[in-house]
């Protein structure tokens, strides 16, 4: 017999698949401006699960707390200071691919399925937001958001693809453990706030010297 | 919270913020100090502990104990690195006072994560941890310094961020079998152990195996480790491996407990085997053909985590004690080595193994004392790091598995013809006929014989103190306490 799907699962569910079709949309963007977009659109949908979770457990003020920062911060103030950097090395900022879109998204589906097959296995329903897709999700956004790192050779694309793989994160933590989203979801939002300030000032470096943010300069050293 | 434990988090604390106002010939001054008192308070608290009336647990106690060797004698050997060798691109002073507050921040965040139970806030510790040592690496300002950093910073945060997702998910394991809206603290968990859901618990460790792991060097996640351990100030290379290396672990071990108790060893002891022994054979093998001083330290520190991951995974007690004793004594050697290898890269200018010979002759103490600590490394008695190599092994052959104690044998062997070869090159043979020989440092070198005197101290005795902790937090590990 089909769940029949109450209103938060369904508004939950729409969130969470809008996440990923967000973050999909990495593979096929060509201009960085497109990547910051992607991330503050993220931004605006994990503050929007963030507040169905707040108005959900009873309306949560750490939760609403949560999504007006996650407004202010991720889907705002951070986004700006990241064109801020792009203008200024917007006329050589290159975002090479490693391989093609279609390649890309069929990686980005197998990775979508072992990440459903491993959530699966997983009996966490209890307390759950969104029982069936949570860890799904989360899982799906984590490891996405990897591949976008690595089949895209860019240094300031691959902070976007870190950030949003936070975002995974963030969805996670709030629908899987909504006791405890106020101290890591700051902590997050901080987290993003420095990482972009750490990696700005690296990319900053990184163009004075070699006139581009492309990671090919990164040769040296072999691990 | 216990004023001592306060003390000691409170003095670094402070001081990051002082050293970036002070002038530097001050700062260094009392990061030394600060070094010391930090050290003084840790051990207090972890003697006080030992005696049953102290505010932590074993394990606390025993991962602390880095912190207290390492960032006390990196105060000292500060004096003569800020004065002689701190000289970034500018070679300014503002590079040396933020050398210093970087480095008491650093300390800070390193001291505040044994401390804590709360899985959610060891991850907000380890993250600090890795904002802070990525711009120590960084301050250098050259290329290798620049492109180290990105990559520390790249893979360490990815790690993190998995690492969040085992906090993540073991929390929703708890949901419904704690209160709602419980703080995740492992002692919760543990009241509860028995009825968490063991898929998920499983899950949860291997997520933190894998995130954390990254921070802690262990293979294949490693590849971070030694290009911010070569391209990063001396000072700095010590702390990451005597200290944050062992926090990550410290981790990692709070999470491999709650998997023990809950769904027994099975599963954390065979992912402590496949991590361990990989990490081995990448540091062993790696060390045979290094070229530079640091770097092949940092290698070496890759494979002594393997051999720790290997120690829990034997399970036996006398290999996890083993495991626990060496985390201490790896901290204290490498420090050593670290401090040696700063100063004889500095006298020969380069940190090229080919370049450098005859290190005991140009430099009578830190030569001789970066010898005593290559040796020590490659396991040879009377130092701390042969017994508990030792300990890690016999409890290996004692629990049975014949096969994987003689694999963990063979890599050490590798390890031991690679950390000869290269520091016999470097410390004995004649020097260059217009090196300068001698050496007046009196900061550097003492802090070179506190870290040698815990070096061969716990070689030859090991304090009852400290046998009642390791025994204890064994028995936490194991998942009895």
């Amino acid at each position: 017999m089909l769940h029949q799907l109450t209103v938060p699962e369904a508004f939950a569910g729409t969130i969470a698949m809008l996440l990923l079709l967000v973050q999909l949309s990495l593979f096929r963007s060509m201009v960085i401006a497109e990547f910051i977009r992607v991330y503050a659109i993220q931004a605006w949908l994990v503050a929007a699960i963030c507040f169905g979770v707040g108005v959900t457990e009873g309306w949560a003020w750490d939760l609403l707390l949560l999504a007006v920062l996650t407004i202010v911060f991720k889907g705002t103030l951070l986004p700006r200071y990241m064109q801020g950097l792009v203008r200024n090395i917007s006329s050589r900022v290159e975002l090479p691919a490693r391989i093609n879109v279609l390649a890309s998204l069929l990686l980005a589906g197998a990775l979508i399925g072992l990440a459903v097959l491993t959530s699966i296995q997983l009996p966490l329903h209890q307390g759950a937001f969104l029982p069936q897709a949570d860890l799904a999700t989360a899982l799906s956004m984590v490891f996405v958001g990897f591949l976008v790192a690595i089949l895209r050779p860019n240094a300031l694309a691959q902070v976007i693809a870190f950030l949003t793989l936070e975002d995974g994160l963030f969805f996670g933590t709030v629908t899987l453990a909504p006791g405890l989203p106020f101290i890591i979801g700051v902590l997050l939002l901080l987290d993003a706030l420095v990482a972009v300030v750490v990696f700005g000032v690296l990319v900053r470096a990184l163009v004075e010297r070699h006139d581009a943010a492309g990671i090919a300069v990164f040769q040296r050293l072999r691990g | 919270m216990n004023a001592i434990i306060a003390t000691a988090i409170a003095v670094p604390l402070v001081l990051a913020f002082v050293t970036l106002l002070v002038p530097s010939r001050i700062g260094r001054v009392c990061t030394a100090a600060g070094g010391l008192v930090t050290a003084g308070c840790i051990l207090a608290a972890v003697v006080r502990t030992a005696a049953g009336a102290g505010p932590l647990d074993a394990l606390s106690a025993v991962f602390l104990l880095p912190v207290a060797i390492v960032y006390g004698t990196v105060g000292l050997y500060g004096t003569w690195y800020v004065r002689v060798e701190a000289i970034g691109v500018d070679g300014d002073e503002a590079y040396r006072r933020e050398f210093l507050a970087l480095t008491n921040a650093f300390a800070c965040a390193e001291t505040v994560v044994p401390l804590l139970t709360n899985l959610a806030g060891m991850w907000v510790a380890l993250e600090v941890t890795t904002i802070v040592a990525a711009l120590l690496v960084r301050l250098q300002g050259t290329e290798n310094a620049l492109e180290a950093a990105w990559k520390y910073i790249l893979i360490a945060s990815c790690g993190l961020a998995i690492g969040l997702l085992g906090v993540v998910v073991m929390y929703a394991a708890g949901t419904g079998v704690l209160p709602a809206h419980y703080a995740p603290s492992w002692t919760a968990y543990m009241s509860v152990a028995g009825k968490l859901n063991q898929d998920a618990v499983r899950l949860a460790f291997m997520l933190a195996l894998i995130g954390f792991g990254t921070k802690a060097g262990l293979a294949p996640m490693h590849t971070w480790l030694p290009d911010a351990h070569g391209a990063g100030p001396t000072p700095t290379s010590a702390m990451l491996s005597g200290v944050l290396l062992s926090d990550a672990l410290y981790v990692i071990v709070r999470f491999a407990a709650i998997a023990n108790a809950a769904a027994g060893s099975g599963l954390t002891l065979h992912l402590f085997f496949v991590v361990g022994l990989l990490s081995l054979f990448v540091g062993a093998f790696f060390l045979l053909q290094q070229r530079d001083l640091k770097r092949m330290l940092a290698y070496s520190s890759i494979e002594h985590m393997g051999l720790i991951a290997c120690g829990l995974a034997f399970g036996a007690r006398l290999a996890v004690t083993g495991a626990l004793l060496h985390v201490i004594n790896h901290a204290a050697t490498k420090a050593l080595a670290f401090f040696g290898a700063g100063r004889l890269a500095a006298r020969f200018d380069t940190r090229e193994i080919s370049k450098i010979s005859g290190g005991v002759a140009v430099l009578p103490a830190s030569g001789t004392l970066f010898a005593f600590a290559g040796l020590a490394l490659a396991g040879l008695p009377p130092f701390g790091l042969f017994r508990s190599e030792l300990m890690v092994l016999s409890g290996g052959f004692d629990s049975g598995r014949w096969v994987v104690a003689a694999v963990v044998l063979g890599l050490l062997v590798t390890a031991f013809a690679g950390l000869m070869r290269w520091t016999t090159r470097v410390t004995v043979g004649s020097p260059p006929a217009d090196m300068p020989c001698g050496e007046r440092d009196v900061g550097a070198i003492a802090s070179m014989f506190l870290a040698f005197a815990v070096v061969l101290g716990l070689g030859l005795f090991v304090p009852p103190p400290l046998r009642v902790l390791l025994t204890n937090a064994a028995a936490i590990f194991a998942g009895r306490q």
